[in-house]
């Protein structure tokens, strides 16, 4: 059986986004889609079921956390694991993206992104 | 209530007052009549000499006790006319009072009205404890758009509040009623004495302003409630202006840290890419940039930190801290630096904890600031101390080593220096943002000025207060005092 994690990334900064990619390539992750924006990004998860997202917060279409609330809103799924990324970094900003139904939270500049992302598909992978 | 005015005479005059006496005891009519037969007897000359005698004798008695009684008249009624006399000086005196007293409250209610009337920037409103309009200033007039002969006795005060922001805080089951409106608007001044806060007052043309109130009892002569004041300063442009600071802020900040995002996540991609090794220059070169990176990251922490606080938005995540951490922390984070630098760092501290309730983050904050700003205004050769320990404060700041009457207990950082020192005339300005002390422009230091604002509001925040003793060319000593518990 293919153990390989899923991801969907959607970031609507090229850099991030392909910066992300990366981040999860060294990971252990195989990137099933990246897109720039929230409806897209919720279209993508519907059709590809990934195993985890790794979620802008700020992005045209829809937000990270509302891309979020409809995942956890939807049977099919609701049990993918997401991980939020914002500039926002108040304990507020962090407290929403987790009352959202986020799995984890990282903050801009993403300081520790691939550590991050393993230990999010490690718990995939469990 | 009945006056003494309004008394009868009996009830307000004494009981002895002669005034008063039946006219037979006034009059001694008897004896009188007695010195008259007295004087029959002796008029008509009789015969013998007992009855000349006893004739002489009954005028003589009658003449006399006549003589001691209008005498007694005479005393009283000199002491009464003192007492007359007594009466008009004090009639005159309370009288004269009376008029001074109305003369200073007459004063007193026209300086009164003059300084409202003055007052044109701000909205006074008074009224009854109903909600009535009883005062209306020109500030209200030119505020709110009505002239004050419309509104006074005619208008409710809730008249020229949104009424949702009135329904919001209401009785639900009030349904819009007038009186449960008022309710709402000063149910917080009835439970704490005053409130001030932002509502929306609505103007005659059907503009919304965003107003601070100041809402206040107002009692009568006799400390009873006699209605309500309401002061209000138009706040519309100013909270526009700062919801646009935070929306730019905000926006810096975004803008700002995304690029930093990538130039920071790349770096880590390469630098620890372990399937191709940097040399050892490349890893020091992209180590420079990722130190300078790291740098702009700071300031932009530091210029929407500095915004919070100003707004009013700078919270804490309280917890209990180990103060000896942060401060090992404060010198591990200091080390790398000091040591480029050549300057030693020194820590002491007590074995063990220090606890505070605070929040660590914030708390590491201030210590980094302080070992970081120490370490900069050092040269070569000097050195930096961390001091930390506890004691004890009294109200008026003075720190002793053991418990004392009247002092609570405090842990104290302190950190100290031997570098350039601030200039005495300077060491005031020092927690204000953007300053920068004339000696660290002198010598080049970096930085804009903003660490030692940030410090200090994390301190006030925590109920703690910052000194600072400086001599120029000795060196520093910031000290952080916290409440321990």
């Amino acid at each position: 059986m293919d153990d390989t994690v899923r991801v969907l990334v959607a970031d609507d900064e090229d850099d991030i986004r392909l910066l992300v990619s990366l981040a999860v390539r060294k990971a252990g992750g195989t990137v099933v889609a990246a897109v720039a924006d929230g409806r897209q990004a919720l279209a993508a998860a519907r059709t590809e079921l990934p195993d985890l997202l790794v979620l802008d917060v700020s992005m045209p279409g829809a937000t990270g956390l509302e891309v979020c609330t409809a995942l956890r809103a939807d049977v099919a799924t609701a049990g993918c694991r997401v991980l939020l990324l914002s500039a926002g970094a108040s304990p507020d900003d962090v407290a929403a993206g987790l009352a959202a139904g986020a799995d984890a939270y990282l903050p801009k500049p993403l300081a520790g992104l691939i550590a991050e992302v393993r230990s999010l598909t490690a718990v995939v992978r469990a | 209530m009945s006056t003494i005015l309004e008394r009868p005479a009996e009830q307000t005059l004494p009981r002895h007052s002669p005034v008063l006496q039946p006219a037979h005891r006034l009059f001694p009519v008897g004896l009188c009549v007695l010195a008259l037969a007295g004087i029959a007897v002796l008029a008509s000359r009789p015969a013998g000499t007992g009855m000349l005698f006893t004739g002489a004798s009954v005028v003589l008695i009658a003449v006399v006790e006549l003589t001691r009684r209008l005498r007694g008249q005479l005393a009283m009624a000199q002491a009464l006319e003192l007492q007359r006399r007594d009466l008009v000086s004090q009639g005159r005196t309370t009288a004269e009072e009376l008029e001074v007293a109305t003369r200073m409250m007459r004063a007193r209610a026209q300086t009164m009205t003059s300084v409202i009337d003055a007052v044109t920037e701000q909205s006074i409103i008074g009224t009854d404890r109903d909600g009535l309009i009883r005062v209306w200033n020109p500030g209200a007039e030119r505020m709110l758009g009505l002239p004050r002969a419309d509104v006074v006795r005619a208008r409710s005060i809730t008249d020229f509040h949104a009424p949702e922001e009135l329904d919001a805080r209401a009785d639900p089951e009030s349904d819009g009623h007038a009186a449960a409106r008022f309710a709402a608007l000063v149910q917080v001044a009835r439970d704490q004495g005053s409130d001030v806060r932002d509502w929306t007052y609505l103007t005659a043309d059907g503009r919304r302003l965003t107003v601070a109130v100041a809402i206040t009892l107002r009692t009568d002569d006799d400390g009873e409630q006699a209605g309500w004041n309401f002061v209000g300063t138009d706040m519309t442009e100013a909270r526009a202006a700062e919801r646009l600071k935070d929306q730019f802020v905000s926006l810096i900040s975004h803008e700002l840290r995304t690029p930093l995002s990538s130039i920071l996540g790349y770096l880590e991609l390469v630098m620890d890419d372990e399937e191709q090794p940097l040399t050892a220059d490349q890893r020091q070169y992209l180590g420079t940039v990722e130190r300078n990176a790291q740098r702009l990251l700071r300031l932009v922490g530091d210029l929407l930190f500095t915004a919070q606080v100003d707004a009013g938005r700078f919270t804490l995540q309280p917890a209990d801290v180990d103060l000896v951490a942060v401060v090992r922390a404060a010198e591990d984070t200091a080390r790398v630096t000091a040591d480029a630098r050549g300057v030693s760092v020194r820590v002491a501290a007590p074995d063990g904890e220090l606890v505070v309730r605070g929040d660590a983050l914030r708390l590491g904050q201030a210590c980094d600031n302080l070992v970081s700003n120490a370490v900069k205004f050092t040269p070569a050769g000097g050195s930096v101390t961390l001091r930390l320990r506890d004691g004890w404060q009294d109200d008026a700041g003075t720190v002793t080593e053991l418990p004392r009457a009247g002092t609570r207990r405090v842990a104290l950082v302190s950190v100290s220096d031997t570098g350039m020192g601030i200039p005495t005339g300077e060491q005031g300005k020092l927690f204000t943002s953007f300053f920068r002390a004339s000696t660290a422009r002198r010598h080049a230091v970096p930085g804009v000025g903003l660490g030692l604002t940030i410090t200090k509001a994390i301190t006030t925040a925590h109920g703690g207060s910052l000194d600072v003793v400086s001599a120029e060319g000795a060196g520093t000593t910031f000290t952080i005092t916290l409440p321990a518990g």
